[in-house]
């Protein structure tokens, strides 16, 4: 026993060791005027890049293809971190676990949940239960606009010089998102109305089926990783063969498997369902392609819905 | 101390307190209890939230704790009636996952609701989320892991005959008038308590491996229980360190690449172990019978 302990102490200074001679530099010393900017989602670092322009530095800890449901940090993903002179995250639980982070966090850095500043009745929710709120606001430009003018507050409080810059660039960017929401408005108004189901993996367009009057069904629960049951996939079929619904769709973040059961069943009751496309949920596009900045993204889930059930 | 000192030590904490417990695991044919426990506790999750109708972290924790404590009792209770080690832990974890997986369908549909989210830790997380403690600020889960450390020193240590007697005979040990049973079910405590305290600190993953694998390199490498519990620490603790940088050079998840550096350390032992390994066992029967008994 006594040989055990010794050897532990032993190793126990070898862990101490490793650990401090491993101290490296704390980053945040910034030799240029950008502020350094960490967001969760890629959505909400394309809006930071378009209200802060120039005058900002953004890195997403959530690339394209990554679900935030299934997020695993990477090592490069501290130093995001640490860098951070200001962080934005979507929060109504979102992030999951991520959210008594950033809270911590918010002693020294500007930590924002844009998500969590919106007023009760215009999130989705249960009203009896807080849990239950629907996080993809970004689905619905309208409260899109209001949770992402808490950026331009924000970067205008760090950063007072130029405050009328970002107040400009929001300016412009909104003009863009309502020129998107009217174009989405129009397509939409083509879909036949008895045609507006919107059949999806996961249940991440409440708001968006909110926003241009679609009922909106998915098979999993609000969370990616939900186990879905019989009765949901029956319930489903039922509505397609029922409603006559000619497309279903897929997701970039969610395996197809589940809503190809989907499909096998409507078929064996003689109704035939096509998928109609490949939506962006809680994922954008590749960095540097249309769909990799949000109102490519949107467009596309616009043209795709549009293009299949019209 | 810098971000990356929090981790390392951390992650060596983990290594320390998982893989002396999972020394009397392999020994006990136990050693897949950690993973058991990290799937039984969404039954913890799910009761804690239908009876607290919350999400807080803090009732999650208390749920998985009930759980995972409750796995450990049903395994041990089917494991003395009878039924092999191996078969009563995949009845009791598979039967109390389903539950939890049954009870969300009927109840909590739309909450979001998942282990990942609600329970498991993320260790690169770990240096940003402080309380402070006498005045200085470190990391909750660094302080959660060192209180485990301690417990299970101290567990180890006050307990080191019972534990050893009982875990490699436990008919000696009843016939010395040991309580067999009481240090059985003293060990499962500990097991399930520092599962799911490290659970929440630095998730899954990790936690398993660092139970399995440094007590198994130590397995390889001695007879003697005190060596066993001692390299197991050591294995676990460089598993940490080098995982970590190994991360660093791959930028890739630092938990997995720890628990993946264990591996590669247990791979190094399985072949080169001067009693054990490959190298030797293969020498030992190349080498004709009359010299080795010369």
């Amino acid at each position: 026993m006594k040989y055990g302990l010794k050897m532990f102490a032993g190793m126990l200074t070898v862990a101490m060791i490793s650990a401090c001679s491993s101290d490296s530099s704390s980053g945040g010393s910034s030799e240029d005027e950008t502020i350094k900017v960490t967001t969760t989602i890629a959505q909400i670092g394309n809006a930071v890049e378009e209200i802060g322009g120039e005058h900002v530095e953004v890195v997403s800890l959530m690339g394209p293809g990554i679900d935030p449901h299934l997020y695993q940090a990477t090592q490069s993903d501290l130093k995001k971190l640490q860098n951070a002179e200001v962080i934005f995250y979507n929060g109504l639980n979102l992030e999951g676990q991520m959210h008594e982070v950033f809270e911590n966090m918010s002693d020294h850095t500007p930590t924002v949940a844009i998500g969590d500043t919106l007023p009760d009745d215009v999130l989705r929710e249960d009203m009896e239960d807080d849990n239950k709120t629907d996080p993809h606001i970004w689905f619905d430009i309208e409260i899109w606009k209001t949770a992402i003018s808490n950026i331009t507050d924000t970067l205008s409080e760090e950063d007072p010089a130029h405050a009328e810059a970002y107040q400009q660039n929001e300016e412009a960017y909104f003009e863009e998102l309502d020129e998107l929401h009217d174009y989405a408005k129009e397509q939409t108004a083509n879909i036949p109305e008895n045609q507006r189901v919107l059949v999806t993996a996961h249940d991440a367009f409440n708001y968006f089926g909110n926003a241009y009057d679609m009922e909106v069904k998915g098979l999993q629960g609000l969370s990616t990783d939900a186990e879905y049951g019989l009765a949901d996939i029956q319930d489903l079929v039922g509505t397609l063969v029922s409603k006559n619904i000619k497309a279903v769709f897929i997701e970039s973040s969610v395996s197809e498997k589940s809503i190809n059961a989907v499909i096998k069943g409507a078929e064996k009751q003689g109704h035939n369902v096509t998928i109609g496309g490949e939506l962006y949920s809680d994922a954008m596009g590749e960095d540097g392609t249309e769909e990799g900045t949000y109102i490519g993204m949107y467009r596309h889930n616009v043209d795709t819905i549009v293009k299949a059930l019209k | 101390m810098g971000y990356e000192a929090w981790i390392l030590l951390t992650g060596s904490l983990v290594g320390i307190s998982c893989g002396m417990i999972g020394c009397y695991l392999i020994v006990r044919r136990m050693v897949m209890l950690a993973d058991a426990i990290s799937h039984s506790v969404l039954l913890g999750i799910v009761l804690a939230f239908l009876v607290s109708q919350s999400l807080n972290s803090i009732y999650m924790l208390i749920g998985a704790a009930v759980i995972g404590l409750a796995t450990t009792i049903f395994i041990q209770w089917l494991y003395a009636s009878g039924v092999p080690e191996d078969a009563s832990i995949g009845i009791v974890f598979t039967t109390l996952f389903a539950i939890g997986v049954i009870l969300i369908s009927l109840f909590a549909k739309d909450v979001h609701l998942d282990v990942n989210h609600a329970l498991m830790g993320e260790i690169a997380f770990v240096p940003w989320n402080t309380i402070v403690i006498f005045g200085a600020e470190i990391p909750k889960a660094t302080a959660t892991l060192l209180g485990i450390t301690v417990v299970t020193l101290l567990f180890i240590i006050g307990l080191y005959k019972e534990l050893k007697i009982t875990s490699f005979d436990a008919a000696l040990a009843l016939t010395i008038g040991l309580p067999v049973t009481f240090i059985h079910y003293l060990l499962m405590t500990m097991v399930s308590l520092t599962a799911v305290g490290s659970f929440d600190a630095v998730g899954a993953i990790l936690v398993v491996a660092m139970f399995v694998v440094p007590g198994s390199c130590a397995y390889l490498l001695t007879d003697r229980l005190d060596a066993m519990l001692a390299i197991s620490a050591l294995v676990g603790v460089l598993s940490a360190v080098s995982g970590y940088y190994a991360a660093l050079w791959w930028d890739v998840s630092i938990s997995g690449s720890m628990a993946m550096m264990g591996g590669v350390i247990f791979l190094l032992t399985w072949i080169f172990s001067p009693r054990y390994g490959l190298i030797s066992k293969w020498k030992k029967s190349s080498t004709p019978l009359k010299e080795q008994e010369g």
